[in-house]
């Protein structure tokens, strides 16, 4: 196991390496995402899809991170390139991510109940144990002003931020300072998603963002059994 | 590694099948919401299909120091866990009879007592199973959230609820499926040897209500404990599927029954009443000595003379059958 994790490191260098240069262990940035002012509450943007008509997509080309063990199967070989769309309203920056995905994989979780379980007759059963569910996420580093960290969950010394939403549980934010790391904050966010026609458009409101923020994206597909690293990814964009 | 580790022999031989264990696990600690379909402990009929359905031949595990694939089991695989509408026939005046939900299609246990057939006749016996709290736990090894870990101090094998995402390659990893995830908490979860009881000088659940009185708890390491006596001392006792590489700190006294036609001018295995075949696939090839071994002991006693494993395995009270040192679980944070 441990040299498929060294094989993964490798591979995952040859990748990152591949589509940027390296400089100094960081990756640079290679695209940049125009953001739209507009002048409208965020809660309108999150409840009202046609007013991102004004505001123009930015195709991200999406990678596949290498199999990490040799116990996986191997994913599909199409990859879904990303459909990003940024507005910025007062303080606040809406990120929509749009991607296309044959199979929808969501679930709505029963709410717990609020009397202890031990208390009832009925607990809350599992019902799809071999399940895994769609999810995206757009990650930026968590201080402001900061260069790209590493896109393997930021590094040490530049921690990253996750705003991370699942098809079944739902938003949540997360932190990591490296591979391995990432945990959840216990904060979570405002999201809207939508699956029509075999897409997913999913709407991640954000906290202020200063131009020249680095954010990457990642898409998962639950069908094919993606979670933790078995997913597609963008490498950095900037914010303009 | 561990300075120390706990085992357990189950003597197989006493088991009734009777799931007082698998309740008293069930109580104390899978009455919680998402755990209905778990059996942190569970007793199968053997031969079965096992729980969750053939886990014994779908995967995981170690060959040549790499780990092995394996499918997630399905819900029913693992047996839908019934809920039944108590609530509706006690409180709301319901007059129809208390109904499981779902329709019942497999369970835990589905084909109990089932078994297999020895040429003409039919053979069964009871396996109960935890978590083998493994020296080389396949599970720790795929978590790539570093989430399980076998405590320093006992070699318990735990996984830890905050770093736990529900990724499920533990799941898979382990060959003997005692993984079991939440989809409530989204968080996996297993048999932890119930440590808070080690703590307080108290045997584990399943082991103290178990009627039979065929677990032995305590310290592999400790020459004095019941454990280290049937495992290593007279060798009685075996893991069960040893090729699987995880080296399980569980071990089972494997079932001697008195040969087939009982007259006595044959041994067990030459005229076993349960095949050989099926002991040695569950419990490797030595299990064929341990037999030997437990007939002579067996002869030894009906000739007059005295068996110190016998007397052992009989286990006639609490302090025969356990050695738990509380000094050593102590919780380390």
């Amino acid at each position: 196991m441990q040299s498929q994790r060294l094989a993964f490191l490798f591979v995952t260098v040859l990748v990152v390496t591949g589509i940027a240069s390296s400089q100094g262990g960081k990756t640079p940035p290679s695209q940049t995402l125009d953001a739209t002012s507009l002048p409208v509450p965020a809660e309108a943007l999150l409840k009202d899809s046609r007013i991102w008509d004004q505001v123009p997509a930015h195709k991200v080309s999406l990678n596949r991170t290498p199999p990490l063990y040799d116990t996986d199967e191997p994913a599909s070989l199409e990859i879904p390139v990303l459909d990003a769309r940024v507005a910025r309203t007062g303080d606040r920056v809406l990120v929509q991510m749009s991607w296309v995905d044959a199979t929808q994989d969501s679930a709505v979780l029963a709410e717990l109940p609020k009397t202890p379980p031990e208390t009832r007759f009925l607990k809350l059963p599992t019902e799809a144990n071999d399940r895994f569910f769609d999810a995206a996420a757009v990650m930026f580093p968590e201080k402001r002003g900061a260069i790209a960290p590493s896109l393997q969950m930021g590094d040490p010394e530049d921690p990253v931020q996750i705003y991370y939403w699942s098809a079944a549980r739902g938003p949540m934010v997360m932190q990591a300072a490296g591979r391995g790391t990432t945990h959840r904050s216990g904060a979570t966010f405002t999201v809207r998603s939508a699956y029509e026609k075999g897409r997913w458009t999913v709407v991640f409101e954000l906290p202020e963002l200063p131009a020249g923020t680095p954010l990457a994206f990642a898409v998962w597909n639950g069908s094919q059994k993606d979670r933790d690293g078995r997913k597609y990814f963008s490498v950095w964009q900037i914010l303009k | 590694m561990p300075k120390q580790k706990y085992a357990m022999v189950m003597d197989l031989n006493k088991c009734l099948g009777c799931q007082t264990c698998t309740i008293a696990c069930k109580k104390l600690w899978t009455d919680r919401d998402g755990t209905g379909y778990m059996y942190w402990n569970n007793v199968e009929t053997r031969p079965g299909m096992g729980y969750p359905r053939q886990w014994d031949r779908i995967g995981g595990g170690w060959r040549d120091g790499q780990l092995q694939p394996s499918p997630l089991p399905t819900m029913s695989d693992y047996g839908h866990a019934w809920e039944f509408d108590y609530e509706q026939r006690l409180y709301e005046g319901k007059r129809k009879p208390v109904m499981p939900s779902p329709a019942p299609q497999s369970g835990v246990n589905w084909d109990e007592d089932v078994g297999g057939m020895n040429g003409e006749e039919n053979y069964f016996f009871y396996l109960p199973r935890i978590c083998n709290h493994c020296t080389y736990p396949a599970c720790l090894e795929a978590c790539p959230r570093k989430a399980i870990y076998k405590r320093e101090e006992n070699g318990i094998v735990v996984i830890d609820q905050d770093r736990c995402q529900g990724y499920r390659y533990c799941v898979k990893a382990c060959p003997y499926k005692k993984i079991y995830y939440n989809e409530v908490t989204g968080k996996s979860e297993k048999c932890i040897f119930c440590y808070p009881r080690l703590e307080k000088g108290e045997v584990n659940a399943c082991a103290a209500q178990c009627p039979g009185r065929l677990r032995f708890v305590g310290l592999l390491d400790d020459p004095e404990s019941p454990v280290h006596k049937l495992v290593l001392v007279h060798r009685a006792a075996l893991p069960l599927f040893p090729e699987k590489g995880t080296q399980p700190n569980v071990f089972y006294v494997p079932p001697f029954n008195p040969p087939k036609r009982g007259k006595g001018d044959k041994s067990i295995l030459e005229d076993p009443r349960l095949p050989l075949d099926y002991l040695i696939y569950l419990f490797g090839s030595d299990v064929r000595e341990v037999i030997a071994r437990l007939e002579s002991e067996l002869k030894k006693a009906q000739a007059g003379g005295r068996s110190e494993l016998l007397q052992l395995l009989i286990g006639r009270d609490a302090e025969a059958r356990y050695r738990i040192k509380p000094e050593l679980v102590q919780i380390t944070i």
